[in-house]
């Protein structure tokens, strides 16, 4: 069974009544192996971050069933989705979402706030992947003193602290010059070179194309898969 | 990296917006707690002044017959009586378990003679302990000195053509409690019931064949001493013929916050021959004015409170509104619901023992600086552990209660759309 499975997912959306309700996502089947990188596309509005954030267990949805590592997710209570997340989940936000108060190595440690480890273990554990993502050396550095890739490879890092088996990230790179973009889409290559599930939402063609697979997505329907591999991207 | 880090990080990171939540807390406990003092020490002052200020306990013997009246109060025709209260009696009830709460202990033998012709109600007191005891007093002449020496009431004094009214309007009565134990005799009183001024014009007075010196007249107070003479105890205990024996017993006892009932009762346990009771009307009115005191006290305070629980209720739901993003995030991240109430109850709880503290010192410094203006016996303030407790406690509880709903909003917020947030 894959590791991620998305069955039959819908998403409506009631902002006034019934009457006013707006369907985002029908009918979505996806699956995710172990170890692969996923790029999700589409236009704005399509239900790109919908879809993420309901495989992220955060959005629940009005059909369906997502289950990873065989866990039905929304089978959960909310107090265990929460650690689901936590367990399970590592975020690369679009706006890096990083806390401006925390300095780099603070930041990589949010995640282990919940951990029942020793203060030094957390420690160690966040300036390992701080190393692994080149930024061991500007741990004391506040968000604001880092460059945008550096950001964008801080936010990364916090997604790795857990050891997370799956990485989601929602347009990692909407907000950086080209060349940062790169910068961060080589970290997320080596990255699922080293095993890492990852699932992107991108508008970048060129970004998704260095995924295994690439899923299309227009008007909350998915209408087109290819593998990227095969069709020599 | 714990939940109490990111609280204090935030702290750190909004300083200004703690030291106003501080600040906030601060003048609320400080007001309160400067509130509550002064209100204690004020309570304290009048209480003791009210429970000076007369007797509030009458002790006479066990007797069924009722033969005289003294300020409203029936005493025991003591020669009918077979128990009688004895001068040892007064010395006895100093000997109490609530001793301390005694301030005067005011022994009378009281009979009735004929003076120059007119049936008079004697009174042999204990000067010293009876001056003290009848506060409200004003006396034209001196403080008696020897044993022979009177205190005639007003009316007494001008049916025994001891006064004369005099019309230059000068008043020179002085309230027993400012006199010198020796003052210049004669003096001029403008009566203030009847509007008249009067001087001592006669001070010898013969009683039983003896000759007294009439040492000063108490101005007229309304009351049944207006028609007495005082004379000193053991004197008159003489001169009435009853030796060692008293007609009745006042007490003032210090009430605030003690049963006068349980003084009662240890009085009774102690003269058990004795009739004790307690002047419930004026306990009652004692008490009556130490609650004012402190109701309007209590809700100051509680106004107080609640003004200083909707600052911090603002504040916070603006918070929340502002670290909307924030808390998406650490949401997404997988932070429980429970673990984002916890991060903002520490904020508060950090920013409310911080305000409480300070608010308890302010309050205490503020109350060392009014407190000359309010009380006139220079009491000092005493340093009191509880109320220091209580401002940091009540700082947190107002600090608590008022994050609920912040917080309780903040860990609702749905972490897909909070990460969204701009």
């Amino acid at each position: 069974m894959s590791f991620v499975v998305v069955n039959n997912i819908g998403k409506v959306y009631q902002s006034n009544g019934v009457d006013s309700a707006v369907r985002v996502l029908g009918g979505i089947n996806l699956e995710i192996e172990e170890g692969e990188f996923v790029s999700l596309m589409g236009p704005s509005g399509s239900g790109k971050s919908t879809l993420l954030t309901i495989i992220g267990a955060m959005n629940h949805p009005s059909d369906g069933r997502v289950l990873v590592d065989d866990i039905d997710v929304y089978g959960l209570s909310e107090e265990r989705r929460a650690d689901f997340r936590c367990e399970y989940l590592g975020f690369v936000f679009q706006q890096h979402h990083l806390m401006p108060y925390l300095n780099a190595l603070e930041n990589v440690m949010l995640p282990l706030v919940t951990s029942k480890a020793s203060a030094k273990q957390k420690r160690i554990r966040a300036l390992a992947v701080l190393q692994r993502v080149g930024l061991a050396s500007k741990a004391a550095r506040l968000p604001n003193q880092l460059s945008g890739g550096e950001q964008g490879r801080l936010a990364i890092a916090r997604a790795l602290v857990n050891e997370a088996p799956l990485i989601l990230a929602d347009e990692p790179t909407g907000t950086l010059d080209s060349k940062t973009g790169v910068e961060i889409m080589e970290v997320f290559q080596q990255l699922n070179a080293q095993g890492q599930t990852i699932f992107m939402v991108t508008h970048n063609p060129d970004n998704a194309a260095l995924a295994h697979r690439i899923v299309n997505i227009r008007d909350g329907r998915m209408f087109d898969e290819s593998d990227v591999a095969q069709s020599g991207a | 990296m714990r939940i109490s880090s990111i609280a204090w990080a935030n702290l750190k990171r909004r300083k200004s917006k703690a030291a106003f939540l501080i600040i906030g807390i601060s003048i609320g406990i400080a007001t309160i707690v400067a509130l509550l003092t002064l209100s204690r020490v004020i309570k304290d002052e009048v209480g003791t002044q009210l429970d000076q200020f007369g007797a509030n306990i009458i002790v006479v013997p066990q007797s069924n017959s009722l033969s005289l009246d003294y300020g409203g109060i029936s005493v025991s025709g003591v020669t009918l009586d077979v128990n009688q209260l004895r001068t040892d009696d007064a010395r006895r009830i100093l000997e109490i378990p609530y001793r301390n709460r005694l301030s005067v202990v005011a022994p009378k033998i009281l009979g009735v003679t004929e003076v120059e012709g007119r049936q008079v109600l004697l009174a042999g007191v204990d000067f010293p302990s009876e001056l003290k005891l009848k506060r409200w007093w004003r006396l034209v002449g001196q403080k008696p000195q020897q044993d022979q020496d009177l205190l005639v009431g007003y009316e007494a004094a001008k049916r025994l053509s001891l006064i004369e009214s005099t019309a230059d309007g000068q008043s020179q009565a002085v309230p027993v409690m400012e006199m010198a134990e020796v003052t210049s005799g004669g003096g001029v009183h403008h009566n203030n019931v009847e509007q008249k001024s009067f001087r001592i014009v006669g001070d010898r007075l013969r009683i039983d064949g003896q000759e007294h010196r009439v040492a000063g007249v108490i101005t007229s107070t309304g009351g049944s001493e207006d028609q007495m003479i005082f004379g000193s105890l053991p004197h008159f205990q003489s001169l009435l013929g009853k030796p060692g024996q008293l007609s009745m017993i006042e007490v003032s006892a210090l009430c605030i916050g003690c049963p006068v009932e349980d003084i009662v009762k240890q009085i009774s346990a102690q003269l058990p021959n004795a009739k004790v009771s307690a002047l419930q009307q004026s306990v009652r009115s004692r008490a009556e004015t130490m609650d004012r005191l402190t109701r309007f006290a209590v809700a100051v305070s509680a106004v107080v409170l609640v003004i200083g629980a909707l600052m911090i209720f603002t504040t916070m739901m603006g918070s929340v509104v502002e670290r909307t993003k924030e808390i998406g995030v650490l949401r997404a991240i997988g932070l429980r619901k429970s673990q984002i109430i916890k991060e903002l109850m520490i904020e508060v709880a950090a920013i409310s023992t911080i305000g409480g503290l300070v608010g308890w010192i302010s309050g205490m410094l503020a109350s060392w600086l009014i407190l000359p203006y309010f009380s006139q016996s220079g009491v000092s303030l005493e340093f009191d552990p509880k109320i220091a407790l209580g401002a940091v406690m009540a700082a947190l509880l107002i600090g608590a209660l008022s994050t609920i709903y912040p917080a309780i909003r903040a860990s609702r917020l749905d972490p897909s759309e909070a990460v969204r947030h701009v």
